[in-house]
């Protein structure tokens, strides 16, 4: 690892008066449970000269839930945090079970949310400081021709990534907002427009997000009457591993049919990837085997596999199947 | 037990005697390791010491070019040089060292070697099997990537046999590259400050293994290194002699004159700390309608690497009706990677999964249940009853799908499915080890021989032994091992420890006891054939009376106290032993997911030394062979040249989660022998058994390791093209 200052800012105003310009956002990175960070840094993948450490400014390691039921969970709030809070466990469930496939539990008691909705590529290409891939400012995305057990099926191209993120596509399916602060402003945009596909933004990120921001805040709508979720994640190893497929699901069932579904896949694609046609689909439907089928017919419809992970598809499928199985029953 | 004047020498003595011996023990270093006292070579730290890192090639074949002045011009550094000095030289795998640099901390040594300017001039390579085999291929060895095919039996008798048989099969099976993943990764600490001595801390399965190199390394005379490896995080085969980390270590130390630090990281692990050798085996195997086996012909690949690779052969253990039915083949298949070097029982695991595979598709297509094929074609009875309490124990006769797949899933989506299979191995000892067995004046029993112990009890047993032989609780001895000035003893390869040092430990003990009976049989003036040791107290041997307690008795000794030598003797050891496992799997049928719900393990050991301690092997083969079944896969990028997964988020092994129910049973009916090591064959049957566990369960036979979840899908897949799932 290469030697940095680490800086300390105690309050918000003097953190985001350190944030890096355009052309230093890779000499001045943010931190807080540096568990993906230290490693890229370990790694050479990322070499800072400062790391700004997030940890102390106040009130951001909080999760505060309102009268009507709008929740705000703070940036720095742990994962581990998230899977002990029993409102959140019994409101949003697609949440909490999300925050409990994630890692290990030294993992957990240690990293962030903001830290996990911002953590970078797992691609071994990508991880590998001897590949020079389009993540790191390469040509060529190895994965698409190599060893691609791991990459995406769906909106892949020119890289084929996953988005690594747990919390990710259970935050997307319960509705969620991030809150963006940078000095003298915010702004406040829905989860799922925060992440570019590849082909969209710049392949070296993931995010919209700026490099004089932070990501403060994440912001869930009360959910609707009668909404139950849950957060599927197949991992090779279960003891600790990234999704090899995960689906976030969320139906409100009213007068025995569908009144509204949500269904987000993580694992699958560069982004938590919003079915939205599976989701319009099921809106009045009865809540039945036939139905999930079609939801992940049509959820899988435009998927276009590598030559190592077509499994990817059955496997998906048959997730989305039991999520909403699950939340059905 | 008890101990008497006795002229026939040592004997282990009946099982039901032993009171420590043939019990569950307690590590006596058990405390020392969870509390984190005891020190390791990683955790050794001398006074102006150095810590060195390694450069390894990046590219698997290259001439490379090495300009380490920057490096040199860095604060703290105060080495980096190439190895064997030339700083232009051809590097020919994958991981190789290239070069060495040292620092006063870790992190000034890997800034300093990030400074070294090398350049690569990159040579045709070859890396994986596809491309060693192109006619066009980087030659990895001087003669050409395929060495020399080793071949037994006659093809043309061969097809007269199988074209008879009732049933036949063709297959591949192929196992991946499997690293030994030691806790501890290879290296050295090397203390040498100038002048005529140095001392090597070593994290080794052989103690004498180190000071003779390292001496000739240093420059110093022989015998004037001594080795320590008081504790050792793990082996499993890839660590003997200095390797090229400890010699260049010595190196650097020699010309410093400055104690050298030298441990890989987990990445030069992957890289260049050995692995077990990949294996492709091509198979033909045909059987009578009863299920005799009539006909196995073979054709298997070792890839080791830059070396020869390990696969011991088919048949493996199970027997070929007609000799004229066997036709086997071996040759090596060489690539520019790493070496393989020997792991945990080398060879048997790949030839396990070839055989066992084959018997079960065959069984299957003749209708009948696996168990009864393994036995139909075993002639040695030890199986038999092994494989019988394996089933019986995992529930094999209440299971109700013994010779088809599980026709309909559970209400939970999943179908279960029981497998089994076999180990063979040799486990005997030689006369390798000195032994000395001290009793103080104050009460010390202390055994010392220079042995080390890998994590799997040695010093407890050692311990065990000779406090067993006056029939004192363990605590009251204590075993001192791993330095090279006690007593030799060998390197621990081939599961021979044990029976080269238990024999030589009891022969010391035992001699230590007649020796102090003497000299009590004088002090008390008795005759010698009337006293006896029990419970740790002199007694007389008729009757029991108490004489002396065991403090008295030592208070009666001089000031330089009591020692005897012991050395092996061959009728406390025995040679030879077998194994047996059953493994049962569940299958998910919509992740493909293949959980191990139970794995019972039968193992022989002639007399078991610790009981806890074989479990405890057993347990380990079998998670060993767990992880080697569902998730263990060295992956390198053909084009590149780069290995993916050269560190333990991406190289799997299997967790907490991945754990079944283990269930390790030491085989009593083993009776009459003396002590055999069985470390090796535990992880040997353990991947195979859960392979035929699989197609017990849904049908899906894979023949490629590891067996991942991609893989059950694409065959269930597969199946429900073929009409065959329901």
């Amino acid at each position: 690892m290469k030697a940095f200052e680490l800086i300390r800012p105690t309050t918000l105003d003097q953190a985001l008066g350190l944030l890096p310009n355009a052309a230093d956002r890779e000499r001045i990175r943010v931190v807080s449970g540096g568990q993906d960070l230290y490693t890229e840094m370990k790694d050479h993948l990322a070499q800072p000269d400062q790391l700004i450490d997030l940890k102390r400014l106040p009130g951001l390691d909080r999760i505060e839930v309102d009268a009507a039921g709008n929740v705000s969970i703070g940036a720095l709030v742990t994962i581990a945090a998230l899977t002990e809070h029993a409102p959140l466990r019994s409101k949003l469930a697609t949440i909490a079970e999300a925050a409990d496939s994630i890692a290990s539990t030294q993992i957990r008691n240690v990293g962030t949310v903001g830290g996990n909705l911002n953590q970078r590529p797992r691609c071994w290409y990508y991880r590998h400081e001897g590949a020079n891939c389009l993540k790191k400012g390469g040509t060529v995305c190895f994965s698409k021709e190599g060893l691609n057990k791991y990459n995406a099926i769906l909106g892949g191209g020119p890289s084929y990534i996953v988005h690594p993120s747990d919390l990710a596509p259970a935050l997307v399916c319960a509705g969620a907002e991030v809150v963006l602060v940078k000095k003298g402003s915010s702004r406040t945009l829905p989860l799922e427009k925060y992440y570019t596909l590849p082909s969209e933004g710049d392949p070296l990120r993931e995010t919209v997000l700026a490099p004089d921001e932070i990501l403060t805040h994440v912001k869930i709508p009360a959910p609707a009457v009668g909404w139950r979720s849950t957060y599927i994640k197949f991992k090779e190893r279960g003891s600790f591993d990234f999704a090899l497929s995960a689906v976030a699901a969320g139906l409100v069932i009213e007068g025995g049919n569908i009144k509204e579904a949500r269904l987000v896949l993580g694992g699958v694609a560069p982004i938590p990837w919003r079915a939205s046609s599976a989701e319009a689909k099921l809106a009045g439907l009865k809540p039945e085997t036939a139905a999930w089928k079609e939801a992940a017919e049509i959820a899988l419809r435009r998927a276009e596999p590598l030559s190592d992970n077509e499994y990817k598809v059955a496997l998906t499928k048959n997730l989305i199947e039991r999520a909403f199985s699950r939340i059905s029953r | 037990m008890e101990t008497r004047t006795n002229s026939a020498g040592p004997q282990w003595g009946p099982r039901e005697s032993l009171t420590l011996l043939n019990h569950n023990l307690r590590r006596v270093d058990g405390p020392e390791k969870v509390t984190g006292r005891a020190r390791y070579t990683h955790d050794i730290r001398l006074p102006g010491m150095v810590y060195a890192r390694l450069l390894l090639c990046p590219l698997p074949n290259a001439e490379v070019e090495l300009d380490c002045s920057a490096a040199l011009k860095l604060p703290g550094v105060v080495a980096a040089q190439a190895i064997g000095d030339k700083t232009a030289l051809k590097a020919g795998f994958l991981g190789q060292p290239i070069a060495v640099v040292a620092a006063q901390t870790p992190e000034l040594a890997e800034d300093a070697l990030r400074a070294i300017v090398a350049k690569y001039k990159p040579l045709a390579w070859s890396v994986t099997k596809e491309q060693a085999l192109a006619p066009d291929a980087g030659k990895a060895c001087k003669g050409g990537n395929l060495g020399e095919e080793r071949t037994k039996g006659d093809e043309d008798k061969f097809k007269a046999v199988f074209e008879k048989c009732d049933a036949r099969i063709e297959a591949q099976y192929s196992l991946p590259v499997q690293h030994h993943c030691s806790l501890e990764t290879h290296g050295v600490v090397v203390d040498f400050r100038g002048g005529e001595e140095a001392t090597v801390y070593a994290s080794t399965q052989g103690t004498f293994t180190i000071p003779d190199e390292a001496a000739d390394a240093l420059g110093l005379k022989s015998g004037k290194v001594t080795a320590v490896v008081e504790y050792m995080g793990g082996g499993f085969g890839s660590k003997f002699g200095l390797g090229a980390e400890g010699l260049a270590a010595c190196r650097l130390a020699k010309e410093l004159k400055r104690p050298v630090h030298l441990m890989l990281t987990r990445e030069d692990e992957f890289l260049a700390g050995g692995n077990r050798s990949a294996a492709s085996v091509k198979v033909r195997a045909g059987a009578a309608e009863d299920g005799t086996l009539t006909a196995l012909w073979s054709e298997a690949l070792r890839m080791g690497g830059v070396g020869g690779g390990s696969f011991s052969g088919l048949p493996y253990i199970y027997k070929v009706s007609d000799s004229d039915g066997v036709r086997s083949s071996v040759r090596s298949l060489f690539t520019h990677t790493d070496s393989s070097r020997a792991m945990r029982a080398p060879g048997h695991p790949q030839a396990s999964f070839a055989m066992e595979s084959a018997l079960d598709e065959l069984a299957y297509k003749l209708g009948i249940d696996p168990l009864t094929m393994r036995k139909k074609n075993l002639e040695n009875m030890v199986y038999h009853r092994q494989l019988d309490r394996a089933a019986e124990r995992i529930g094999w006769t209440r299971h109700a799908n013994k010779t088809a797949p599980q026709s309909k899933a559970d209400s939970d989506g999943t179908k279960t499915g029981i497998g089994f299979a076999i180990s063979t191995w040799g486990g005997g000892g030689g006369k390798e080890c000195e032994v000395k067995v001290t009793i103080g004046r104050d009460g010390a029993l202390d055994a010392i021989v220079g042995t080390q112990d890998l994590g799997n009890g040695t010093r407890t047993y050692v311990a065990a032994i000779a406090a067993e032989e006056f029939g004192l609780p363990l605590a009251a001895a204590s075993a001192h091992i791993g330095n090279s000035k006690y007593g030799r003893a060998n390197a621990s390869g081939g599961s021979t420890t044990t029976a080269s040092l238990a024999p030589a430990v009891k022969d010391a003990a035992f001699n230590a006891a007649q020796a102090f009976l003497k000299h009590l049989a004088e002090t008390t003036k008795r005759p010698v054939e009337e006293l006896a040791f029990r419970g740790g107290s002199l007694v007389e041997a008729s009757g029991g009376k108490a004489l002396m307690t065991w403090k008295e008795a030592c208070a009666t000794l001089g000031t330089a106290g009591l020692s005897a030598d012991g050395e092996w003797q061959s009728s406390l050891a025995s040679n030879g032993v077998h194994g047996a496992q059953a493994a049962k799997v569940r299958v998910d049928l919509a992740t493909g997911r293949v959980s191990v719900v139970q794995m019972v393990g039968v193992q022989d050991c002639g007399l078991p030394l610790n009981r806890s301690a074989v479990e405890s092997q057993l347990n380990g083969g079998m998670i060993q062979a767990l992880s080697y079944a569902l998730h263990e896969e060295r992956v390198i990028d053909a084009e590149l040249g780069i290995m993916l997964n050269a560190n333990l988020n991406d190289y799997k092994i299997a967790g907490c989660q991945e754990m079944p129910e283990l269930v390790p049973l030491i085989d009593d009916d083993d009776i009459g022998r003396g002590v055999v090591g069985m470390a090796e064959p535990a992880i040997t049957p353990g991947h195979s058994a859960i392979a035929n566990a699989i197609f017990n369960a849904c049908g899906v036979r894979l023949r490629s390791l590891p067996f991942t979840a991609d893989k059950v899908l694409d065959g269930l897949t597969a199946l429900a093209l073929d009409g065959g799932a329901k």
